[in-house]
């Protein structure tokens, strides 16, 4: 596989991480979420601005040519500057093309940008394929993973309540994350109350807001040049993206895309899921972190219920998942989601998460699914 | 009880895969052209994989609540519709049945919906 080649023959490396806080929508302009978020990893890489050579900017809701109007705010230095749209995994391939330009050596220090504003309704181009179904608009989102909590529980046994703990587990990691839009920590009985589809209430569904994340990724030749901190430094050792195949009557798409998407991703990093610390998986309804857990070989079908509620997942279990709170907690305001699981496993592996840290995290993975289905899967390692 | 309505889907005449919706751009499997699919009739029968019951909609039909399952055909394909009624359970045998509805915009149509067979 070629993307093996590239990423270990030129390693590229996560040098800084800044965020605007994940929030409700409101009069702040994507232009000053965007430019916060640059300009924190600007200051937490100790790069310039003026030595960023690309920018990619994840984001699907804002319109077209978002980056300029933006990013020329720190100085119009007239780099290339490009948007991605990839869904809900828009930031995620963000990073996946900021990786691709450092790795290919085209460039040596580039920025992924995440940055959204709801704009009401997602706009997904799958409606008007021409292809009419019988579900017309009558299945959304919520209620697509509804049936699949359904199909779950039936097949393993679980209860509403086993399910309900991951949004338990997620709220409770959002209550340390001062950049979460849900900083609350909830009861089990308040997470069961506000049925919305099926056994999904609204706080096992992801609140979509605004907010902006920015990771900037160097070369080894950049990191010198610089004089950038190596040790601070979080090693990309994979990039995956993959799109949905067919996988047979009735097989969980969104399980069995991960599924493939990871096991391409622990092969290019040359890891096993058992070398896994801490992950951050698209966790927008509760019942997906369960479905990706198996999926992803972190544990075994069906098992992922029991696992959780043992407390396993939790911050300082054996495996950590989403301590920004995911989805759930920290939100989803598209764009931005997937540079947010980059900022945060890369906080994890310097050992600078603070109250939300793993202890002794050593590898991380960032996992995103988007409509289409698309999935977007890193991993990566400290030194 | 009468027959349930019949739906129809496609088969494609390269690589014989039978899917619903038909399709008018191409066979998904082996990427024949759309004129290499053939039309072919799946009896609207099946069972309930799995169901979930809305509680909150952001259009105003179908009006809330309403009962959603994932339909297993006798025939093969496995597509999600509206299953008639609330007491509807996984493994439930269901058949088609044409019902008079309104889209979004008020206008009169006619949908192909579930409803379990006792």
């Amino acid at each position: 596989m070629s993307s093996r080649s590239l990423l270990s023959d030129r390693p590229v490396f996560v040098v800084g991480t800044g965020l605007h806080p994940y929030q409700r929508r409101s009069e702040t302009t994507y232009v000053d979420l965007g430019i916060t978020a640059v300009r924190a990893a600007l200051v937490d890489a100790g790069v310039m601005w003026p030595d960023i050579e690309a920018a990619y900017t994840g984001t699907a809701l804002l319109g077209m040519g978002s980056s300029r109007i933006m990013l020329s705010r720190l100085g119009a230095t007239g780099i290339a500057m490009t948007q991605v749209e990839n869904a809900s995994a828009s930031g995620s391939s963000a990073v996946a093309q900021a990786c691709l330009e450092v790795a290919s050596g085209r460039s040596d220090v580039v920025l992924a940008l995440g940055v959204d504003k709801p704009r009401g309704g997602l706009g997904a181009a799958p409606g008007q394929a021409g292809i009419p179904n019988l579900e017309g608009g009558s299945i959304v989102p919520f209620t697509h993973f509804a049936l699949l909590a359904s199909e779950y529980m039936d097949l393993h046994g679980v209860s509403d309540e086993q399910v309900a703990r991951v949004a338990l587990k997620n709220h409770r990691n959002g209550s340390l994350n001062p950049f979460a839009q849900r900083q609350k920590v909830r009861t089990l009985e308040e997470i069961l109350s506000e049925p919305i589809s099926g056994s999904l209430t609204r706080l096992q569904c992801c609140p979509v807001g605004e907010g902006a994340a920015a990771v900037i990724v160097a070369s080894e030749d950049g990191i010198k040049r610089l004089n950038l901190d190596r040790s601070r430094a979080v090693q990309v050792l994979s990039s995956v993206t993959r799109t949905e195949g067919l996988y047979g009557e009735g097989v969980g798409i969104d399980a069995a895309l991960t599924a493939e998407t990871g096991m391409a991703a622990f092969e290019e990093a040359n890891v096993d899921p058992s070398d896994i610390d801490v992950l951050e998986v698209h966790d927008a309804f509760a019942i997906e972190e369960l479905l990706y857990a198996e999926a992803l070989g972190l544990c075994k079908p069906g098992e992922a219920a029991s696992r959780v509620e043992s407390g396993d997942f939790d911050i300082g279990g054996s495996c950590a998942f989403s301590p920004s709170g995911g989805l759930l907690a920290m939100g989803h305001p598209i764009g931005p989601t997937g540079v947010g699981q980059i900022a945060e496993i890369v906080s994890q592996l310097r050992g600078e998460a603070g109250d939300r840290q793993q202890p002794e995290a050593r590898v991380g993975m960032a996992h995103m699914v988007g409509i289409g289905a698309v999935c977007v899967v890193h991993v990566l390692r400290c030194e | 009880m009468t027959d349930p309505p019949v739906m129809v889907g496609h088969r494609c005449a390269i690589c014989l895969r039978i899917a619903f919706p038909p399709d008018p751009y191409g066979c998904e499997k082996c990427g024949a052209l759309a004129t290499e699919l053939d039309e072919f009739e799946l009896e609207a029968k099946g069972s309930v994989r799995a169901v979930a019951t809305v509680h909150r909609h952001h259009h105003p039909s179908p009006s809330t609540p309403f009962t959603v399952g994932v339909v297993e055909l006798v025939a093969g394909p496995v597509l999600k519709a509206i299953v008639e009624g609330e007491a509807v359970a996984v493994g439930d045998s269901v058949i088609g049945v044409l019902v008079d509805g309104e889209d979004n915009d008020g206008n009169p149509v006619v949908d192909l919906h579930f409803q379990v067979v006792t």
